[in-house]
């Protein structure tokens, strides 16, 4: 059904990512992922070819039999590059902003919160890909979701009844 | 019967494969975008059935399966659902005043199930390397547990039934779509049984025990919250399932919860969520707290709901230890306050970083009146659940159902 008398985000095709996965777009769809908690949202724009991608990863690093590589943050990432670059996005003129990573309670352990380890494994794999890092809203104790707009790159992050536009 | 779990999940996984081209195949021809939710493998007894089928009305189409896969299928549609995708499908059909479809539009069902459950098996046929045949749909409009295949609840009551369930949403409508399969249970648990000496296995008895710890945790969890609040609860749902580790934060409504998380320790190991949607924690809080409260809930509030937490988590493993006959340590609850899908998203990351999959158990607890509901999620380690299964003695599953056994 379409929806008339909208502004233009709500006509413009969304499309949803769930955990574990990812969505690339060329035609300027917004892509949209709830319910990040220790997950990580990975946004990535290349303005120039107009190619924008969205990951919902949930744990910092695959092992190497990875049977999904979307679930992992080091091979999710890799795996939306490669995606963007078929649809025509340089590598050199990709920009990454990057949300989620908190940490929903403290569990009675001694390792680094899986939250943590997801943002800090983002942020190697966008060094190791030359990829800068233009915005980021991660860490702290409240849920995200976000919506990223696939023409304008940019990050539309709500949590805990905020809404913040990266 | 010992069950493989690696095999389990790779049914999991062509359950999830089929979902996908089946809500592909509906996208492609009523226009609507839709994807699928979760999908996941549930052992249920005929409690259970009844408990997650009782009380709806679905639309939709039963097929029976033979040839490499013999099983029945149904697709079940709500009433609105099914009104949407006729609109589309047969512009002219409709249903008339009582909500009953018409010839067209019952044929229109008809044709989106054939293909829809068409798509849903082709892949396990190419799996199995067998080809399946489908009988011609069978149009249902019926209430309840009646939109499962026939004689499925009698064969319930026998023995445990494996159903596998996956929901399709559409992206930016109210449409849900559900298919149900139910192997035929002789030839699915010779697909699934696993050599003797295969470390990955449960033994078949054992998992049904684990499905009774589910329903006597819930239940004595309900039982304390009635004591403390005076409100008479019950237990509505409560049902093992196995998915995708990934799948686990989607179990969850996509919105605010408030409530309690806490780790179990030792064997078995895991974690329990307890949690209100906020217009049922509101409820509690009013029943229990004898002043005024923000709107919305403030500090005053979100304690009330932690000293309930608490108090369902000791009700909930005390019912763990009954069935088990060990004590359960655990860390003190933690309070949330968030969406469901980011709540559970750190335990699935946890636990995802040792298995592939989980074992599930999600309880709702309900009031008659519908003044609240709370959702339970009880999610083991499975290491551990191994383990604590290995060491429970089969004389006290027999003395939880008398006549298990002879039915394995």
């Amino acid at each position: 059904m379409e929806t008339y008398g909208r502004g233009t985000n709500s006509t413009r095709t969304r499309r949803r990512v769930g955990i574990a996965d990812f969505a690339v777009t060329d035609d300027g769809a917004v892509l949209t992922t709830s319910g990040l908690g220790s997950c990580l949202g990975v946004g990535l724009f290349d303005e120039s070819a107009g190619v924008a991608g969205l990951a919902h990863t949930m744990l910092p690093t695959a092992p190497d039999d990875a049977d999904n590589v979307a679930k992992f943050s080091d091979t999710g990432i890799d795996a939306v590059v490669s995606a963007m670059r078929q649809e025509g996005a340089a590598v050199d003129n990709i920009r990454a902003k990057l949300a989620g990573g908190s940490a929903m309670f403290e569990f009675d352990s001694q390792e680094e919160s899986i939250g943590k380890r997801n943002v800090a494994v983002g942020r190697t794999t966008l060094e190791r890909l030359g990829i800068p890092i233009v915005a980021a809203d991660v860490g702290g104790d409240s849920g995200r979701s976000l919506r990223f707009q696939g023409d304008t790159g940019i990050l539309v992050v709500k949590s805990a009844g905020d809404e913040r536009r990266l | 019967m010992r069950v493989d779990i690696q095999s389990l999940g790779t049914y999991n996984r062509l359950a999830q494969e089929g979902a996908e081209h089946a809500a592909a195949s509906l996208t492609q021809m009523t226009g609507i975008e839709t994807y699928v939710d979760v999908t996941n493998v549930t052992l249920m007894s005929k409690q259970d059935v009844e408990d997650v089928f009782g009380g709806t009305e679905f639309v939709g189409v039963q097929i029976g399966l033979g040839g490499g896969l013999s099983g029945e299928t149904a697709l079940a549609f709500d009433q609105e659902s099914a009104a949407s995708i006729v609109d589309v499908l047969v512009p002219g059909a409709s249903a008339d005043d009582d909500g009953e479809f018409d010839e067209m539009a019952q044929s229109g069902i008809n044709e989106i199930g054939n293909i829809m459950m068409g798509g849903f098996v082709d892949g396990w046929a190419d799996y199995l390397g067998a080809s399946v045949d489908m009988t011609p749909p069978n149009y249902v409009e019926r209430a309840g547990t009646d939109v499962l295949p026939d004689g499925a609840l009698d064969r319930a009551e026998e023995e445990h039934v494996f159903v596998f369930e996956s929901q399709m949403t559409a992206v930016d409508q109210e449409i849900d779509a559900y298919i149900y399969m139910l192997p035929e249970y002789g030839a699915f648990a010779d697909m699934l049984a696993a050599s003797d000496d295969h470390d990955d296995a449960i033994p078949m008895d054992k998992l049904t025990v684990f499905d009774e710890m589910t329903r006597q945790g819930a239940q004595q969890a309900a039982g304390n919250v009635s004591s403390m609040t005076g409100i008479e609860t019950d237990v509505d749902v409560s049902r093992l399932s196995f998915v995708p580790i990934e799948d686990v934060p989607n179990t969850a409504r996509d919105e605010v919860y408030i409530g309690t998380v806490m780790e179990f320790k030792g064997t078995p190991g895991g974690y329990l969520a307890i949690l209100f949607d906020e217009p049922s924690a509101r409820t509690i809080v009013d029943a229990t707290v004898p002043m005024e409260l923000d709107e919305p809930l403030g500090e005053m509030g979100e304690s009330a709901i932690e000293e309930l937490g608490n108090i369902m988590t000791s009700g909930f493993i005390d019912g763990w230890a009954n069935v088990l006959q060990t004590s359960i340590d655990h860390t003190p609850p933690e309070l949330v306050h968030d969406m469901g899908t980011a709540i559970l998203s750190p335990i699935a990351g946890r636990l995802g970083q040792s298995q592939e999959y989980a074992f599930l158990m999600d309880s709702t607890v309900v009031t008659p009146e519908g003044e609240f509901n709370c959702e339970l999620y009880a999610i083991p380690d499975e290491r551990k659940l191994k383990e604590a299964l290995d060491s429970l003695l089969v004389e006290r599953s027999d003395q939880l159902e008398a006549d298990q056994e002879s039915l394995f």
